[in-house]
């Protein structure tokens, strides 16, 4: 879109009034945020922020929907080995609540991981058997192991992580940003989503996760899938080849502007530019999907897996191109972590399906030098118990949801490289050291986007809504570099 | 609006000082700086000072000292040189020097406070008069606005954008050509308000109006959390339809939403209103801890009813008190005790409704399930009349009695329970041995840490046994008798079940199902002596229970008491019993009529299970006691701070008798003297014909809130409403009528330059059709549109996978519907709230798990690619070809009739030059190659006008889906 002088003149007024209607003023607000692109694209803010200069340009967060076992994979206290099959002690849970799935149960016994652990990196760090990769990139990322939630269940858990309440209605993290930052391409959306299947047991998820909530909707995540149609209703009708439907829209341009001419709606205008990015995005996105042009090393780096659509592995890829091509925010869901049951096994296989490609994620971006300003982040929405859920057999067990405590790593833009931030006692049940709260933690992903998380607010129903929440979250300044 | 006033304000000032108004200037500015510590919240209050209460004013406390800025604390502090002493303190974003401006001639003026304006009773007030453009009261308030800010009316729109507009706004749909034709050549006077009141008492109306309703209900058809399951609230939904269409006053529809359950003796239409609150969103997650659940949806319950009706948002003050509006975290405990009545549990079902329900019979069911009855009835009648022939009683009792006493009929001890045994899954629950079922069972011994408890269990009845998921429990009995025989028992079980026999299995059924009678069968053989019985009942979710009956002795147990004495010995009653069972089972005339019972009966189960049901309100008879919980968290009550049902007193007490409930509640919102309700109610459907409220923040009247565009319009307009006895048809009515809103939505420069945002309304406002709008628009121009009136929810195209790829457990499969459920209105398209219907999500249709008073309205590249490509839309496009095909000639009638269809005019200059261009291009394309034109004519399920030339058909299919892609078919003009 050229910038002439209608344009220019309805920007003038959409940001005014912007600035004047507040929340209310909902379609000059969506028009303020498609206009909004053109002024971000030139440096300037509609929205005050970024309040400082930001790390992070874009967000890569690679969500483990169903709670890993922190326990299985990273959180490792040798003397668990001598915990083993011992009847979880009231000095440690406390009276802590349990889920009402092994709150009836009449033993506890604590179960050690059922995997090697070695010591990697720089600082000897624990990592798991099943994460050879992630093994292998430890001095690149931070390890969160004192993660914690008050959600003790998947739905108002992942609710909360990823919009910063346990109750439904408030935007997603990825909408927030959107809204905020606006846009750096003319091609693709701010959010983008996509998910995989995984294995085992699996857990529900909700198009609020990354809904608007109460954010023009325009700014909610659109969903990316694998198969024909990538963008929902992206490809021209059977029967109406490119050639068409140019002249359909060069057709209904015309029209469009003389309404324009006539109206002075400004709302016109932005319809016409939506329409072109329509369009656009009909080649950009086919363009981004399409992996042929990828060469071997790509496939040697991230497995063989993400050779097929809609893996884990593949959706990695995917999100590197995205981040090439300056997409604010990437979330991929890849489901499955739920064990409740059969843990030794399921967890070897989800692992399987992800280590390598979330390693190589990393690598990849480093060496095409995208890391220093794309944040990665990898981790769940709560963590699981040390105790057995059901019978401790020889070589199988489950394990509950535990909010007390789990692990997250972080990577890129800014973040330390080869650190490990706080504690759990040794039965990875109570942190003795530096909690991070999920708001925390979201708190500090918007300081390393340049956002305080205090002051990105949007008024509704008389609050300043914001992402972190009505308490007093923190930004964790040890895990910044 | 604030900014509005203060530029005026500011300019005016520089020549002399203008009054400050409180409720204008000063509130606003205490609301957004000061009140966070210096307000309504006890808990963040700093310096033990409050700003928000009139007290504060006075010599003595030198806070605020009228006339005198120099000498008032507030003002020094706000002027400060020193950092220490600073209001707001370093850090926060210090005050503008126009604010501190306002403060400090405030103080001037007096420091007069008043009470926050909605808070304020409603006043009278009059409508300022007004000649020529003037049509009603709301012009004259109108009018006296716009020319105080210079600047005059536009034109009135021409009729045919007139009726269109007035379609769309009334009826969500488009009018046809020929009510266009009828209306533009029919200059009376009255053809206005004729067709006004024609729209209104169409159902359209009715279901329009619904629609907007089910956003602030939160209506959806699913549960919304973990397995989001199906769920059936539409006879609620329709039955908001039938309010609306018989303009139930708001006042009525109200209290029967909000407390229909609670009316004297209710009828089962007000038991279905209830269900509004039935909405809420629901779990049914394995883990969950029911108390924990349950109060999540008696917040949605208040936070809801405030937004609705009282425009507020109450949820803050669960947690704390409100930072900005008087609501205290003990009032908000005292609203939540209402709610905290209902006697539904925490932990919900995924496949169906939960109680409490109701049935909903449609007509045809209602009158089967009657004559079901009176039939029924008819035979028992015929007992209570009949005379048996003694003689062959007299036989059959003895016949009866000798077998009774040479049968061996098998004693059951009585039952002993033990358990519950969780495991990580129901499989494991089912397969594990938690202790005995392959020993001899010892019910003095304990298993597994857990002992055998005697139960008092009546055989034949469905007995509850807990709620623990993923579990198994055991119950045992002994069955004693004389010689080996071969019995039958009859079992029920939620959810699964095994039988052993002696520690032999003997059944076995690993279902998932609620419990009913006789579900299953199983054959015991039994040895002589005694044998130990064995049942195993595996839960998976959800409550769990179980039923047992053993056959073998076909007589009831009384019956049998009364067959074993002689029959010259036997008392009335004890003969009368006999005489009946006879009568029933062995005497030929009788048996006949049995059979015939029988099948009646068999007929009313079968109706009733496909009767639907719908969820309503029940409150406990014994009043639930209510906590503050502190910080709004469920496991923690301030035992020592219980709450009794209340309103919020500050703003109207509650009415003199109203009882204290739900019912009490609902009297109290829909009070005359209530200042909130008519305005908040008022102004949403103002929003709705104008595109935005006179408060322009429809879901905030606090003081956080907008400040009203025309206060006393406002005030008018919401009086004027409860005076009419709350009748909505005549509001909407009212404010159609205006001139205000006949204008002309185009704006030219100067209207655009002074009124941006057209808060004004010195024109009408112009903005995008909601997504149902749409597709009906489209399905009404092709002639798809199949209109029918309520019903179950339709499940329309979609792209594959959506349900599946989040679906707990991935087992979902989205069915879509086909045929005439295909092209039903788009509100009633099956709302499922974990992945809704995306073509309408796209253009702002909200998820629905949470109250939207007021939709968005954007503006995306993925609404163009809906319209441009989504099967629906292509489909209505060819449908909408073959129609111009058919019916007209000529290719500027074609054209013509289009446009009438989707845009109320016939087609300018400018559009058929594009259309003759397009046709001329895209036509030949077609001629060669009639593939595609074929494949685009196909698009969809139904049938196409075969004896049509395919290349024609497809470029027109092609330019009617470019009309359907108009910004001014998109559009409310």
């Amino acid at each position: 879109m050229t910038m002439d002088p209608i344009t220019e003149r309805s920007r003038q007024v959409t940001r005014r009034s912007l600035l004047k209607s507040g929340a209310n003023g909902l379609g000059a607000m969506a028009l303020g945020s498609m206009l909004g692109r053109e002024a971000l694209a030139g440096g300037i803010s509609a929205r005050d922020v970024p309040h400082f200069a930001p790390k992070a340009k874009r967000v890569i967060y690679l969500f483990m929907n169903g709670a890993p076992s922190q326990i299985d994979l990273f959180d490792y206290h040798p003397k668990m080995r001598e915990l083993h099959g011992i009847e979880l002690p009231e000095s440690i849970r406390q009276g802590q609540r349990l889920t009402t799935m092994t709150s009836g149960q009449s033993s506890f016994p604590c179960v050690a991981p059922m995997f090697d652990f070695k010591r990697y990196g720089e600082h000897q760090t624990w990592v798991s058997e099943l994460l050879p990769y992630t093994a292998r990139i430890v001095d690149k990322i931070t390890l969160i192991k004192s993660m914690n939630t008050e959600a003790i269940n998947h739905d108002p858990a992942i609710t909360y992580i990823n919009t910063g309440s346990q109750q439904q209605g408030k935007p997603s993290m990825g909408a927030w940003l959107s809204y905020g930052l606006g846009s750096m391409n003319r091609d693709l959306p701010d959010y983008i989503v996509m998910i995989s299947r995984g294995r085992g047991n699996f857990q529900a998820l909700y198009s609020r996760l990354w809904g608007s909530g109460f954010l023009p909707s325009e700014h909610q995540g659109v969903k990316f899938r694998s198969g024909k149609e990538a963008v929902l209703y992206l490809t021209n009708p059977d029967g109406i080849d490119a050639g068409t439907r140019r002249r359909m829209l060069d057709g209904i341009a015309k029209i469009n502007e003389a309404k324009y001419e006539e109206t002075h709606d400004a709302e016109v205008q932005a319809r016409i530019s939506q329409y072109e990015m329509a369009y656009r995005m009909q080649t950009s996105v086919p363009d981004l999907m399409d992996l042929s042009d990828e060469p071997e090393s790509t496939f040697e780096l991230y497995g063989e897996d993400a050779r097929k659509p809609g893996t884990f592995a593949a959706n990695c890829v995917l999100a590197r191109r995205m981040a090439e091509r300056n997409v604010r925010f990437v979330q991929l869901f890849h489901r499955g972590w739920d064990q409740h049951n059969n843990l030794p096994g399921e967890i070897r296989d989800q692992c399987r399906d992800t280590d390598q490609a979330s390693a190589a994620l990393v690598r990849d971006l480093e060496q095409r030098g995208l890391l220093e300003d794309t944040l990665v982040i990898w981790g769940g929405e709560f963590g699981r118990t040390i105790y057995s859920q059901g019978a401790l057999t020889e070589n199988n067990h489950g394990r509950d949801h535990h909010p007390r405590c789990f692990t997250t790593w972080m990577a890129g833009a800014g973040i330390r490289e080869g650190y490990e931030h706080g504690e759990t006692d040794d039965f990875s049940y109570n942190i003795v050291r530096d909690p991070v709260h999920i708001n925390d933690l979201n708190a500090t992903i918007l300081h390393q986007l340049g956002i305080d998380h205090q002051r990105f607010t949007y008024p509704y129903q008389g609050l300043e809504q914001r992402l972190t929440g009505v308490e007093e979250p923190h930004v964790v300044r040890e895990l910044l570099a | 609006m604030i900014q509005l006033f203060a530029i005026l304000l500011l300019t005016a000032g520089s020549e002399e000082p203008t009054q400050v108004e409180f409720g204008r200037d000063v509130q606003p500015i205490l609301s957004k700086r000061c009140f966070v510590c210096h307000g309504p919240d006890e808990g963040t209050r700093e310096a033990r000072l409050r700003l928000d209460l009139p007290e504060v004013v006075g010599e003595e406390q030198g806070v605020i000292v009228p006339g005198n800025p120099e000498a008032s604390e507030l003002i020094l502090r706000i002027t400060s040189e020193y950092a220490d002493e600073l209001m707001p303190p370093p850090g926060e974003e210090p005050l503008t020097p126009d604010e501190i401006d306002i403060l400090k001639r405030w103080v001037e003026q007096g420091a007069e406070y008043e009470g926050h304006w909605a808070f304020e009773p409603i006043p009278e007030t009059s409508a300022p008069r007004g000649a020529g453009w003037v049509r009603n009261e709301v012009d004259g308030f109108v009018l006296r606005s716009m020319e105080e800010a210079g600047l005059e009316p536009s034109i009135e729109a021409d009729r045919a954008t007139l009726i269109r507009r007035l379609s769309f706004d009334l009826c969500g749909m488009p009018p046809t050509p020929a009510e266009v034709g009828t209306f533009v050549a029919d200059d009376r006077p009255a053809a206005y308000e004729e067709l006004v009141d024609r729209l209104l008492a169409t159902d359209a109306y009715a279901e329009r109006m619904t629609l907007a309703w089910m956003d602030a209900a939160r209506y959806g058809d699913t549960s919304v959390h973990h397995a989001d399951g199906p769920r059936d609230m539409w006879p609620w939904r329709d039955w908001v339809i039938r309010a609306y269409k018989s303009n139930m006053p708001f006042d009525e529809f109200t209290v029967e939403q909000l407390a229909g359950d609670l009316l004297p003796e209710p009828s089962n239409a007000q038991l279905v209103a209830s269900g509004f609150h039935r909405n809420s969103p629901t779990s049914d997650e394995g883990g969950a801890i029911d108390e924990e659940l349950r109060v999540k949806y008696m917040v949605d319950r208040v936070k809801t009813t405030g937004n609705v009706w009282l425009g507020l948002s109450l949820e803050c003050a669960q947690c704390h008190d409100h930072k900005y509006d008087p609501v205290s975290q003990e009032d908000y405990y005292r609203f939540y005790a209402y709610f905290n009545q209902s006697v539904e549990r925490g932990f919900q079902t995924r496949s169906g409704n939960a109680a409490p329900l109701v049935m909903v019979p449609t007509e045809e069911q209602e009158a089967e399930l009657a004559e079901l009855d009176r039939e029924i009835q008819a035979i028992e009648d015929f007992f209570q009349g009949a005379t048996p022939p003694l003689a062959a009683f007299e036989a059959w009792h003895g016949r009866e009695r000798q077998a009774l006493l040479e049968r061996d009929t098998p004693e059951l001890g009585e039952w002993y329970f033990t358990g519950p045994f969780q495991k990580g899954s129901k499989k494991e629950a089912y397969e594990t041995d938690h202790g005995p079922e392959a020993l001899k069972i010892d019910i003095s011994a304990e298993v597994a840490g857990k002992r055998w408890i005697e139960r008092a269990d009546v055989d034949g009845n469905i007995y509850n046994l807990g709620s623990t998921a993923n579990a198994a429990v055991y119950l045992t009995r002994t069955i004693e008798c004389e010689r080996a025989q071969t019995t039958t028992i009859s079992l029920g079980s939620d959810d699964s079940i095994k039988v052993w026999l002696n520690g032999k299995e003997v059944f076995a059924n690993d279902v998932g199902r609620g419990v009913t009678a006789d579900q299953d069968q199983a054959t015991l053989e039994l040895p002589a002596g005694e044998s130990q019985l064995l049942l195993k009942i595996v839960n998976g979710g959800g409550p769990m229970g179980y039923y047992f009956k053993m056959k073998g002795e076909e007589l009831p147990e009384s019956l049998v008491a009364a067959l074993k004495p002689e029959l010259s010995s036997l008392d009335d009653e004890a003969r009368a019993l006999l005489l009946d069972h006879f009568m029933r089972n062995s005497w030929e005339e009788g048996v006949a009529q049995v059979a015939i019972q029988e099948a009646a009966v068999t007929r009313r189960d079968e109706v009733t299970q496909v009767t639907a049901t719908v969820m309503i309100m029940e409150d406990v008879a014994e009043p639930r006691m209510t906590y503050v919980l502190d910080r709004g968290e469920y496991d923690k009550p301030r035992k020592d701070q219980p709450v009794e049902p209340g309103v919020l007193e500050g703003i109207l007490p509650l009415p003199e008798g109203a009882p204290a409930n739900r019912l009490g509640l609902a009297q109290w919102l829909v009070h005359p003297d209530h200042p909130m309700t008519a305005r908040v109610a008022v102004n949403r459907y103002w929003a709705m014909l104008f595109g935005r409220g006179l408060v322009s923040s429809v879901m905030d009247f606090g003081s956080q809130g907008e400040l009203p565009s025309h206060p006393e319009l406002l005030d008018w307009l919401a009086r004027d409403f409860i005076k009419s006895g709350w009748d909505v048809k005549r509001a909407l009515k009212q404010l159609v009528m205006s001139a205000t809103y006949r204008q002309v939505s185009r704006a030219d420069e100067e209207r655009l330059e002074v009124d941006p945002e057209n808060e004004l309304l010195a024109r009408a406002s112009r903005f995008r059709l909601h997504g149902e709008f749409l597709r009906d628009q489209a399905l009404v121009a092709s002639g798809l549109l199949v209109d029918e009136v309520g019903g179950p929810g339709v499940k329309i195209y979609q792209p594959e996978g959506l349900w599946n790829e989040v679906s707990l457990d991935r087992n979902l499969r989205f069915s879509q519907d086909h045929g005439e459920k295909l092209y039903r209105k788009s509100m009633y398209i099956y709302w499922k709230r974990s992945a809704p219907q995306p073509a309408m999500s796209t253009f702002d249709t909200p998820i629905r798990d949470t109250c939207v008073v007021q939709r968005q309205r954007t503006n995306t590249p993925m609404q163009a690619l809906v319209t441009l490509n989504d099967v629906q839309f292509i489909e209505a496009a060819r449908h909408l070809a073959q129609r111009l095909l058919l019916e007209e000639e000529a290719f500027n009638a074609r054209l013509d009739l289009a446009f009438m269809l989707l845009t109320a005019h016939p087609a300018d200059e400018l559009a058929r030059r594009v259309m003759r261009e397009t046709y001329e291009a895209q036509l030949p394309i077609y001629q060669a190659n009639e593939d595609a034109a074929v494949a685009l004519i196909s698009a969809g399920e139904s049938a196409r006008d075969e004896s049509l030339d395919a290349a024609e058909h497809a470029t027109w299919t092609v330019i009617a889906s470019m009309i359907l892609n108009l910004d001014e078919t998109l559009t409310r003009e």
